[in-house]
């Protein structure tokens, strides 16, 4: 690696540098408390998997070049130079991370891995050895927000398709629309992800309760969160904050996508409106009686997956099992609890990066199989794109014969008039 | 012999303290005038108060009870024998009427403290020897834990042999005319301190104590600082 390059590289490492990244940095005693957290080690039983030796790989470098100890004495904290052998070690860290932060709940100081990784991301960006597919998808996003008017009228024919399933689900009275768009003064602006099943239930659900609301032009996924680049991140959130405050809503409500809920609900703190889940908004309408649900469409024993960036990272804990005790009387609880769950394994960009991963995705998440299979259901509910289609593949591939299901398409399938 | 001791029982105390309190310092106002985390890296589900909650993670160390209970034990041990002997080097500047609520010889634990605090010291050592968690220690783990159990094992020999078999020649009296000297800038190193049969013992209790505080501040110890600021982010 040449001089300049290393010295770009460091100069991104110390943007990161705040004081809860330096608190991070600084104080791991590597206790080995952590070691049974991370579900890629719980399944493999591999060393570098485990959440401090994760985190040592970003912090060997931290102490070579911004400590002074790192250049008078480096051994004694095994420092490191940054070169193209410490970028693979980076690679290799960040990207079989899926930031579940599961081990912050284990670890005695609270030491985020997620935060961690998230300069190990932003160095491989800035070397260019980022996984190249998310950069792009990051990039589209972005494109996509900056040149509405070009997509805009073939989006609209496209969602008017939709329309009919929507109807079928729930008539709609006469001269409603089936699925509103680019409503000014909408109470809710609806975030869906690319794809008919993420807007057809929902659009189902939202009509049925009388919501007055809008879909959103804009995907909820944030690649640029997958991939760790700030920049790109904030840009993809804007294109949905400034679509909020042009047509003036009083709440933002993202799809089943954990990365999406979690990015909007930390980076639009102080707007206008509010932010919540899917999830949260149909236990409200369950709670205000604004939709019925029918509790016997649904047979078999079911099982709810928390998603990380939902639950844990998120707090949206209560409200999937009050939905899910109008679903169903026969709802198992997994074990360990929400705030311990084990992480499906497919975040982190990981299910993005689609056949690439899927190997590694099956290995580490065996105990997420193991998980699923001690609570004997046949039903495996989630509220995550990303964990449903991790969970699908573990249920292949372990045999677990379980019917994976979103949560919003058993609240859509459960309406009653 | 007369130089060494001055140098260690009295140059390098100044000089180790004065590291300890000006680097320890100005590591922590560097950390807290850093930018500030724009979002919450709050675990859920919450709980309040939020900050009682925190003093709870930090001081009883939950998460480590729930996960490993004897290595819990071990800690919280380590943890309390460490503030007690804290309270015990501050007897020796003088008598606190506080810290004598229950009436007590110096130190405290009748030199039981020393050995429960060495015992765990060796437990987070040979820890570190097997696997997983050799592979993730370093050096500094290491030779940290080997420092503390040299300062722990030189100074509880005093405590033992003054405790347990009635050796007399250096006392508590000794330790508060020396202590006292260098805390008020007057440093004197009583006869006892430096002439009995257990100076020795003094001087390399006092030397790897001094090698600990200068190297305290630029190694994880200064977790002792951030544990709480740490687990307040985490609480939200």
């Amino acid at each position: 690696m040449d001089q300049k390059t290393r010295h770009d590289l460091l100069q991104l490492f110390r943007e990161k540098l705040n004081t809860a990244m330096t608190y991070y940095l600084e104080t791991c005693t590597r206790c080995g408390i952590c070691i049974e957290a991370c579900h890629v080690y719980a399944s493999t039983g591999q060393v570098k998997h485990i959440s401090a030796y994760r985190h040592e790989v970003v912090r060997k470098i931290y102490k070579k070049y911004f400590k002074a100890r790192g250049k008078i004495w480096p051994s004694v904290g095994e420092a490191k130079e940054l070169n193209e052998m410490s970028l693979e070690e980076l690679y290799e860290s960040a990207y079989s991370c899926t930031g579940c932060r599961r081990c912050m709940v284990y670890c005695p100081f609270g030491i985020d891995t997620q935060m961690i990784m998230s300069i190990a991301k932003l160095l491989l960006i800035g070397a260019h050895s980022e996984p190249e597919i998310l950069t792009m998808l990051a990039d589209t996003s972005i494109e996509k927000g900056k040149s509405l008017d070009l997509f805009k009228e073939s989006f609209m024919n496209g969602i008017k398709k939709l329309e009919k399933e929507v109807v079928k689900k729930w008539k709609m009275e006469a001269g409603e629309t089936a699925i509103p768009m680019d409503v000014e003064g909408a109470d809710l602006l609806f975030v869906a992800l690319a794809g008919a099943h993420s807007i057809i239930p929902t659009a189902a659900v939202f009509n049925a309760a009388g919501e007055n609301w809008t879909l959103s032009f804009f995907e909820a996924v944030n690649f640029g969160a997958f991939v760790g680049d700030p920049t790109r991140t904030k840009l993809i959130l804007d294109r949905i904050l400034n679509e909020a405050k042009r047509l003036k809503v009083n709440e933002v409500c993202i799809c089943e996508c954990g990365t999406a809920f979690r990015v909007m609900k930390q980076l639009a703190a102080n707007q206008p409106f509010k932010v919540s889940s899917i999830t949260e908004v149909h236990a409200r309408y369950i709670k205000d009686g604004r939709i019925k649900l029918d509790s016997s469409k649904f047979n078999g024993a079911v099982t709810y997956h928390d998603p990380c960036q939902i639950a844990r990272n998120g707090g949206v804990i209560d409200e999937p099992r009050y939905i899910l005790q109008h679903l169903t009387n026969d709802f198992r609880e997994m074990s360990p609890d929400p705030k311990y769950n084990w992480c499906c394994g497919g975040g982190g960009g990981l299910v993005a990066l689609g056949e690439e991963t899927l190997d590694f995705r099956m290995k580490s998440s065996r105990v997420k199989a193991d998980q699923i299979r001690a609570t004997g259901a046949t039903t495996l509910v989630t509220a995550c794109e990303n964990c449903h289609t991790q969970l699908n593949n573990l249920n292949d591939h372990y045999n677990l014969g379980t019917d994976v299901k979103f949560l919003t398409s058993m609240v859509a399938d459960a309406l009653m008039r | 012999m007369d130089t060494l001791y001055n140098f260690v029982l009295i140059y390098m105390v100044y000089f180790s303290f004065a590291v300890f309190f000006f680097g320890t310092t100005l590591r922590l106002v560097k950390i807290f005038r850093k930018p500030k985390q724009a979002t919450s890296l709050q675990i859920y589900p919450e709980k309040r108060a939020k900050w009682l909650w925190a003093l709870y993670d930090t001081f009883l160390f939950p998460s480590v009870r729930k996960q490993k209970p004897v290595l819990w034990s071990i800690l919280i041990l380590f943890h309390a024998c460490l503030l007690l002997l804290i309270i015990g080097h501050l007897e020796l500047l003088g008598k606190f009427r506080i810290f004598q609520i229950i009436p007590h010889e110096v130190f405290l634990g009748n030199g039981f403290l020393g050995l429960i605090f060495c015992v765990t010291l060796l437990f987070f050592l040979f820890r570190r020897f097997l696997s997983p968690v050799r592979e993730l220690s370093v050096p500094e783990d290491y030779y940290l834990l080997i420092l503390l159990f040299f300062i722990v094992i030189f100074g509880s020999q005093m405590d033992w042999a003054r405790r347990w078999f009635g050796y007399d020649q250096l006392v508590v009296k000794d330790y508060r005319t020396y202590l006292f000297s260098l805390l008020t800038l007057k440093p004197a190193l009583p006869y006892n301190v430096s002439n009995s049969g257990h100076s020795f013992m003094l001087v390399l209790h006092v030397f790897f104590a001094n090698l600990f505080l200068i190297f305290f501040p630029f190694s994880q110890s200064i977790h002792s600082f951030l544990s709480l600021p740490m687990n307040k982010l985490r609480r939200g």
